[in-house]
């Protein structure tokens, strides 16, 4: 005779490490929110001018840009305990050495603002 | 003193387990394994753990200290407050006190051919490796089989049928191995939901681990090889 303890709803509440997982895994919500804006921008601007412009005064209010804003940092979160967890999944050797950790994250890094200063300049023409 | 907090299950007396108390005198050297013992000789001989190298070896003396898998004998009582409580591992069936049945992990260990599968089952000759090959599996092959990243993972928690990350990362470990050649039967399984696409990366296996073996690495390199497996299979026409 055996008994086994089961995972209540709230397991996730017993370790710093879960609950730092946890987090990671809700990024998605604000993500979705900003892919919906996106998605509907888009959905918009086919429809025409004076839905092009509901949809700008929409994406205005304060509340939708607080929460846009949120969708950035936790992307940056995200791309963060992606970016730690990359060179454990994508071990990357070159003939006898292994790549050091620091430098597939560095590079990483390295790409996410090279991204960032390609598309300022796409929008706004100078650095 | 340290006082211990157990969790115990006497089967034939009741089928509830119960918390029982022990005051144990404790100085920097003593370890969880040898606060069990000092009970087991001087105050209650009925209590019931495994144990048997006490240097981190064997992997039997896994149990939960304070809510978290550790092995007995590679944990000091220094290291906690005045309270300390003791559990058995996590998502395994108990037997008896701290004694849990192991058989789900061995079986799942079992399940993905955890030994060198050659070509030529006749040939006699010695397998040649070089370093650089052994690098590649070397960290996959220093498990104890303690079990700790069972208790540690909350999809095996949900899903007992999920393979698991000691189960996994021996795949992986004889999959990476130069002179192995069983992948392919390997993968089939690995392929499934309860292979390695159950894991979500919590992570908290490799935290546990005490030989650092850092099964989510493994698991999560697994899922790129299956991937990889899958997409050639479907070129294959297999799938
Ligand atoms: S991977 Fe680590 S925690 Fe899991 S069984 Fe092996 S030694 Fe124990
Ligand atoms: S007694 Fe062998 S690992 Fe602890």
């Amino acid at each position: 005779m055996t008994y086994r303890t089961t995972l209540s709803r709230t397991w996730w509440l017993k370790h710093n490490a879960f609950k730092a997982y946890m987090l990671r895994e809700a990024t998605v919500l604000p993500l979705t929110f900003f892919i919906l804006c996106l998605v509907s921008g888009v959905y918009c601007l086919w429809q025409g001018e004076s839905q092009w412009n509901h949809w700008q005064t929409a994406m205005g209010q304060p509340w939708v840009l607080a929460v846009n804003l949120l969708a950035f940092f936790a992307s940056l979160f995200h791309a963060w305990t992606f970016f730690q967890l990359f060179p454990r999944v994508m071990p990357i050797r070159m003939g006898h050495i292994s790549v050091p950790a620091n430098v597939l994250i560095a590079g990483q890094w390295a790409a996410v603002l090279s991204v960032m200063v390609l598309f300022s300049w796409l929008f706004w023409g100078k650095l | 003193m340290k006082t211990i907090h157990i969790t115990r299950y006497l089967p034939e007396s009741s089928e509830i387990p119960f918390v029982q108390q022990f005051d144990i005198p404790a100085d920097d050297s003593t370890s969880v394994l040898d606060a069990l013992n000092y009970i087991k000789e001087e105050l209650d001989p009925s209590l019931s753990f495994r144990w048997s190298c006490r240097m981190a070896i064997c992997g039997s003396c896994g149990l939960m200290v304070n809510g978290k898998p550790k092995l007995g004998c590679k944990t000091f009582l220094r290291d906690y407050q005045e309270n300390i409580t003791l559990q058995p591992l996590a998502h395994l069936p108990v037997e008896r006190d701290l004694i849990v049945d192991m058989d789900v992990f061995l079986t799942h260990l079992e399940a993905v051919k955890p030994y060198l599968i050659s070509d030529d089952s006749l040939s006699t000759e010695p397998n040649k490796q070089t370093p650089t090959q052994m690098a590649k599996y070397q960290q996959f092959s220093d498990c104890i089989n303690c079990g700790l990243c069972y208790s540690a993972c909350p999809q095996f928690g949900l899903n007992p049928e999920f393979l698991g990350p000691a189960a996994i990362t021996l795949a992986h470990r004889y999959n990476l191995d130069s002179r192995d050649h069983g992948k392919a039967q390997r993968m089939p399984l690995l392929n499934t939901e309860e292979g390695a696409w159950s894991c979500t990366f919590v992570g908290f296996c490799s935290e546990v681990c005490p030989k650092k073996v850092d099964p989510a690495a493994a698991v999560n390199q697994s899922k790129v090889e299956s991937a990889k497996d899958m997409i050639i299979q479907l070129f294959k026409g297999n799938l």
